[in-house]
């Protein structure tokens, strides 16, 4: 690729050199020049040159390539150029060297001079509008795309490099095929991916405004009965007794294999939460009948594990309530 | 006689359930008298803690036994239907008082009906 590079940049050269000249000139070179344009255009990318002597470039070498395919083809009259799009402004006048190119051909027809002349003209602006349309919606521009890539050189070493890649196969230790990463190959690039312009080519996901919240006070009665049927419509009766399962299971009506025995007890208390109940008893005199009952009742809730430390809390406490509604009582006694 | 009680079993109204089910569900209880059992047997798992908080001061060596008495009364004022010596473990499909095997929750002759047509897991006519 070197060699036709370098090829390229000597015509390119003298390409520049004879953009002023007439169109004329450039019709002798034959039909090279439309192909060899183009690959002066993408042997120019790495020079950046400024946007507006590029867009000059593009258009002179489209202006050559339509007077070619004038001259060459009297079939298609005004035929679209292939290849990029031109970047003219809308109401501007025609190219000189496009109308001398369709007068040129005007001459060349046997019919009225004139009528042709004209008819293509019209062709010619046409086409330029909706060249133009296309590109205010947003068409790909080629030119745009084309501009940032880079023709990748391979060094001589890399390519044997390849070569005896595909060739053997390298094994890892573990047995894996050795791969050259991809983020290698990346970064093997002068170039970074952030750098340069938007393509636009992905349109962004355009974020759409919240809408306004519509003030709904509560469900209607259709909207319930949509969810009804919304429901009754998808939830279909199972279709063999695995399906009949799981959805006993979703339902609850089924328990979970293997069978976990602590399925909804969550008791995140430690085991001495569950013995050491004494701190409970402050509320209670510290001597007497009463302390002796609620000790054995300590005893009792401590060896029971089949209650929570919450429940065992409840127990203590609604029996210090109802002694203190019986204190009266007890007082007596 | 079971089975001219399944067919002019009384069919007590229950709510239905309000969403709707592919499957069958019985929204009745088989008879007036499960109905009156399950309200038992609710009520009780309601009062179960103060019941037995109750009797725990009651049956009671140690405290002294005016405050006993007051326990008994106090229990005795609680709902009847909150005891649980009021419930009766019917069989679940045909509300049969009697005859019921507590492992199944069914009466004897649903147990048989099931196991002769395999629709009991496990279950096998004995035979050595």
């Amino acid at each position: 690729t070197s060699s036709v590079l370098s090829k390229d940049k000597d015509k390119s050269a003298a390409s520049k050199d004879s953009t002023p000249e007439g169109a004329a000139k450039r019709k002798e070179d034959g039909a090279e020049t439309p192909k060899q344009q183009l690959l002066d255009i993408i042997g120019n990318m790495k020079v950046e040159v400024s946007y507006r002597k590029k867009l000059q470039q593009l258009k002179a070498s489209e202006n050559k390539k339509q007077a070619m395919n004038k001259l060459e083809g009297l079939d298609n009259e005004g035929s679209v150029p292939q290849g990029i799009t031109e970047d003219t402004l809308r109401g501007k006048p025609l190219n000189p060297e496009l109308v001398k190119a369709a007068s040129a051909v005007a001459s060349s027809l046997p019919r009225n001079k004139k009528q042709t002349e004209s008819e293509l003209l019209a062709q010619l602006r046409r086409h330029e509008e909706t060249t133009d349309k296309q590109k205010k919606g947003g068409t790909v521009n080629i030119r745009n795309v084309i501009s940032e890539m880079t023709v990748k050189r391979q060094s001589l070493a890399q390519r044997g490099a390849r070569i005896s890649g595909r060739i053997s196969l390298q094994l890892d230790e573990d047995g894996h095929r050795i791969r050259r990463e991809r983020s290698s190959a990346l970064s093997m690039d002068s170039r970074s991916l952030k750098v340069g312009k938007r393509l636009n080519i992905f349109t962004k996901a355009s974020t759409e405004p919240e809408h306004a919240l519509k003030t709904v006070s509560s469900p209607t009665i259709w909207d319930l009965e949509f969810a009804k049927e919304v429901a009754a419509v998808t939830a279909q009766p199972p279709r063999n007794g695995f399906e009949e399962m799981i959805q006993w299971t979703k339902e609850g009506i089924l328990w979970e294999y293997p069978i976990d025995n602590e399925v909804g007890m969550e008791d995140d208390a430690e085991f001495h939460e569950h013995i050491f109940l004494e701190k409970h008893l402050k509320g209670f005199p510290k001597e007497g009948p009463i302390r002796h009952f609620m000790e054995l009742v300590i005893c009792g809730l401590s060896k029971n594990p089949y209650l929570s430390v919450k429940q065992k809390v409840e127990h203590i406490e609604w029996f210090q309530k109802y002694f203190e509604e019986k204190k009266e009582l007890l007082e007596e006694i | 006689m079971a089975a001219a009680a399944l067919c002019w079993a009384l069919r007590a109204a229950r709510q239905v359930l309000p969403s709707p089910c592919p499957r069958q569900v019985r929204s009745y209880y088989v008879d007036w008298r499960m109905l009156r059992d399950v309200k038992r047997r609710k009520m009780a798992y309601e009062y179960a803690d103060e019941r037995l908080r109750i009797n725990a001061i009651r049956k009671n060596s140690i405290l002294p036994k005016e405050l006993q008495e007051v326990a008994d009364k106090e229990i005795a004022a609680l709902p009847r239907d909150s005891c649980p010596v009021r419930i009766r473990n019917r069989c679940v499909l045909t509300s049969r008082p009697r005859g019921v095997k507590r492992r199944w929750r069914l009466s004897r002759i649903v147990f048989r009906h099931f196991a002769d047509h395999a629709e009991m897991s496990g279950v096998q006519r004995a035979m050595w």
